[in-house]
């Protein structure tokens, strides 16, 4: 008898642990914008080396996303991978994100998709964040869409302006979310020119471009799609855990494009089928 | 006997459960300590950096990344043999990354060990030729070396690589220099200064001894005059900076830093700067004056940068803390002028006038702006003032 209700506790804990996932929030749409085709200003001359020289850029029209890619949505992905594995019998988990334990308020992996599922996907490395573009049949921005995305024809410091006020979540205080991830679209007073949200703060965001600090030199004055080569993939718009300086639309910043950290995730890019501009 | 046996299986399966949970655990701990890394790293908090990374290596040793992360933190905290080490042990792991091998040829070159600095430098421009950075030091390392001729031949390529780069032109100066070839010296110090910030003094000092070698003594005396104020404000930026460093919480030295900044034009940096000497201001609980002070500089710097928007918050704080100061209220002033704010720009020249009678250049700034809304007879009797004011100080003086 006492073995049958162990049996039975054991039991319920696995399916405890099992159906951990849980939340019935609405995941939020994440449509996909569309920019114009266009010459825009690129770079600064006036703040970070790496930014100079500026110069105009000629973009053909394409998409962004809306938002930052959700848990929810990388959960999709991620699920279909798992369904795979388990017909080719393959036990690794590929592209699964990076656990965050001791950050409660993005947790671990996949319970964090159906407890935070419009939060920013975090722990992706670029090569997750490249595999799950394809999943859905688009690409990661390239350096230059990501920043006429948030920048528009302006010279503004942030997407939305030049006011300092907190329209992003970043490492200043009381911006609404202090020391931890927001839920994308949390700051609609901070979208973009052409409505892209949080391009400023949040999680840096995977780009397509390798990293060269003097690249504007030489890029391509149409369609540039960043160095053949390079060691450090370009993030762009800074981070919860960035000073709203480092948020800026032109700064730029690199990262191996295997680290999974709790501060970088993605956006998604697709080009317009030439025949539909 | 089944008992026995449902309990060994229960006891394997938590032994297993176990072992799943420890190596959990430990990953977890790594991925802590590689967070607390790098949010130390970006708020340049290095010594907390290198525990964090130096902890989480000891979990996983084999993250070439995260050495060299670790590596950069013993750098930027002057760890220059530790730093070496790391970067060593990156390399070991992954032998072509270039961005490592670079930075291993930066602390060499810190410890003044040019020569161990070129062969990892030579291994980054031959694999990666569009890498300025890597031929810009591979020259500086020549030259260091007494080895002109090549210091030249790379120092150009940096140039097809980083246009307009001031500190390349001053090392090929420095190369033809040495070489006496004097012409050639010359007219590279002269585009280093044209290319560079204002506060770039060596080009200065390399443009005075050129002149001197050729006999023009008194070019040579000007750009030694100029060279050495320069450098008194590169000393002050180095003091100040180093202070802040050692004592994150020193108001003096981020205040100090904030105001060379500002003479030196660096006002990105300078926002930086007065950002920080505001927060510690409040946390400090320093006299109203001294906030309001760093207030008024961080308006200043936004007009300066041609954000005259971004200059009215923290200048009317200003003028909130301090509201007899005049200056704050032209500062103010100054800023809507900019921004096509006629009126609330006159008022707050009106206002500065008020508080300060005696300095000519809040009637000019009135003057002219009664002049542009059709006001000519105060424009006309502040200009009088000002040109009397302005007669009646350079005659004290």
């Amino acid at each position: 008898m006492k073995v049958r209700l162990f049996g039975i506790t054991f039991l319920l804990l696995l399916l405890t642990l099992a159906f951990h996932i849980e939340g019935d929030a609405e995941p939020k749409e994440n449509k996909m914008l569309l920019v114009s085709a266009g010459t825009f200003t690129m770079g600064s001359g006036n703040r970070a080396l790496d930014e100079r020289p500026v110069h105009k850029v000629y973009l053909d029209s394409f998409y962004i996303s809306k938002y930052e890619v959700t848990n929810s949505e990388y959960y999709e992905f991620w699920k279909s991978l798992q369904e795979k594995n388990e017909k080719t019998a393959e036990v690794k988990p590929q592209h699964t994100p990076e656990n965050f334990t001791h950050l409660p308020h993005i947790g671990n992996w996949p319970e964090r998709a159906k407890k935070f599922p419009d939060h920013p996907v975090v722990g992706v490395s670029w090569h997750d964040a490249k595999a799950y573009a394809q999943w859905k049949g688009m690409r990661l921005p390239t350096e230059a869409e990501w920043e006429k995305a948030a920048r528009g024809y302006s010279n503004n410091l942030w997407p939305w302006g030049n006011a300092l006020k907190p329209n992003a979540n970043t490492a200043e205080d009381n911006d609404g979310f202090d020391n931890r991830l927001a839920p994308v679209g949390s700051y609609p007073q901070g979208k973009s020119f052409f409505g892209a949200m949080d391009m400023a703060g949040n999680v840096w965001e995977w780009t397509a471009d390798w990293y060269s600090d003097v690249y504007y030199f030489h890029s391509p004055k149409q369609n540039p799609t960043g160095p053949t080569e390079g060691s450090w993939r370009v993030v762009r718009g800074g981070s919860w855990i960035d000073k709203l300086t480092r948020c800026g639309t032109t700064f730029r910043f690199y990262l191996y494009p295997t680290l999974k950290t709790s501060f970088v995730g993605f956006r998604l890019a697709k080009s317009v089928e030439k025949d539909k501009k | 006997m089944r008992s026995w046996l449902i309990i060994f299986i229960i006891f394997c399966f938590g032994c297993s459960l176990n072992g799943l949970y420890a190596q959990g655990t430990d990953h977890s701990t790594y991925v802590q300590n590689v967070e607390k890394g790098f949010i130390s790293l970006f708020k340049g908090e290095n010594a907390n950096a290198v525990k964090a990374f130096e902890a989480a290596l000891a979990i996983e040793p084999n993250h070439y990344e995260i050495l060299h992360y670790l590596g950069m933190a013993y750098a930027e905290n002057e760890s220059w043999n530790k730093a070496v080490e790391v970067f060593q042990r990156s390399i070991d792991i992954k032998p072509d990354n270039i961005e490592v091998l670079y930075s291993l040829s930066v602390v060499y070159f810190k410890l003044n060990q040019w020569e161990n600095a070129v062969e990892p430098l030579q291994k980054v421009t031959e694999l990666s030729p569009r890498h300025a950075r890597g031929f810009e030091l591979l020259g500086k390392s020549y030259v260091k070396l007494r080895q002109y001729a090549k210091a030249i031949d790379v120092l150009k390529e940096a140039i097809k690589l980083r246009p307009n780069a001031a500190q390349n032109y001053n090392e090929i100066g420095t190369a033809y220099l040495n070489l006496k070839q004097y012409t050639d010296a010359i007219e590279n110090f002269t585009k280093a200064v044209k290319f560079g910030t204002p506060d770039f003094a060596d080009p200065h000092f390399g443009l005075g001894t050129a002149y001197m070698r050729i006999g023009e003594r008194e070019k040579s005396k000007a750009e030694m005059q100029i060279y050495q104020r320069l450098q008194q404000n590169n000393v002050d930026y180095e003091r100040f900076t180093r202070l802040t460093r050692v004592d994150p919480n020193n108001l003096e030295g981020w205040s100090g830093l904030a105001k060379v900044l500002m003479r030196q034009k660096k006002y990105n940096r300078a926002i930086l700067t007065l950002q920080t000497c505001i927060e510690l201001s409040k946390k400090q609980k320093a006299p109203p004056q001294t906030l309001a002070g760093f207030y008024h500089a961080l308006g200043q710097a936004f007009i300066n940068m041609r954000y005259p928007k971004l200059a009215l918050e923290p200048v009317s704080k200003a003028a909130q803390l301090m509201p007899k100061n005049a200056l704050f209220f032209n500062t103010l002033g100054s800023a809507y002028a900019m921004i096509g704010d006629i009126n609330n720009a006159i008022a707050m020249f009106e206002k500065a006038v008020e508080l300060d009678q005696e300095q000519p250049y809040y009637h000019l700034n009135l003057s002219k702006l009664y002049q542009s809304i059709g006001r000519h007879q105060l424009a006309k009797e502040h200009q009088q003032l000002y040109q009397d004011l302005l007669a009646k100080q350079n005659k004290t003086k």
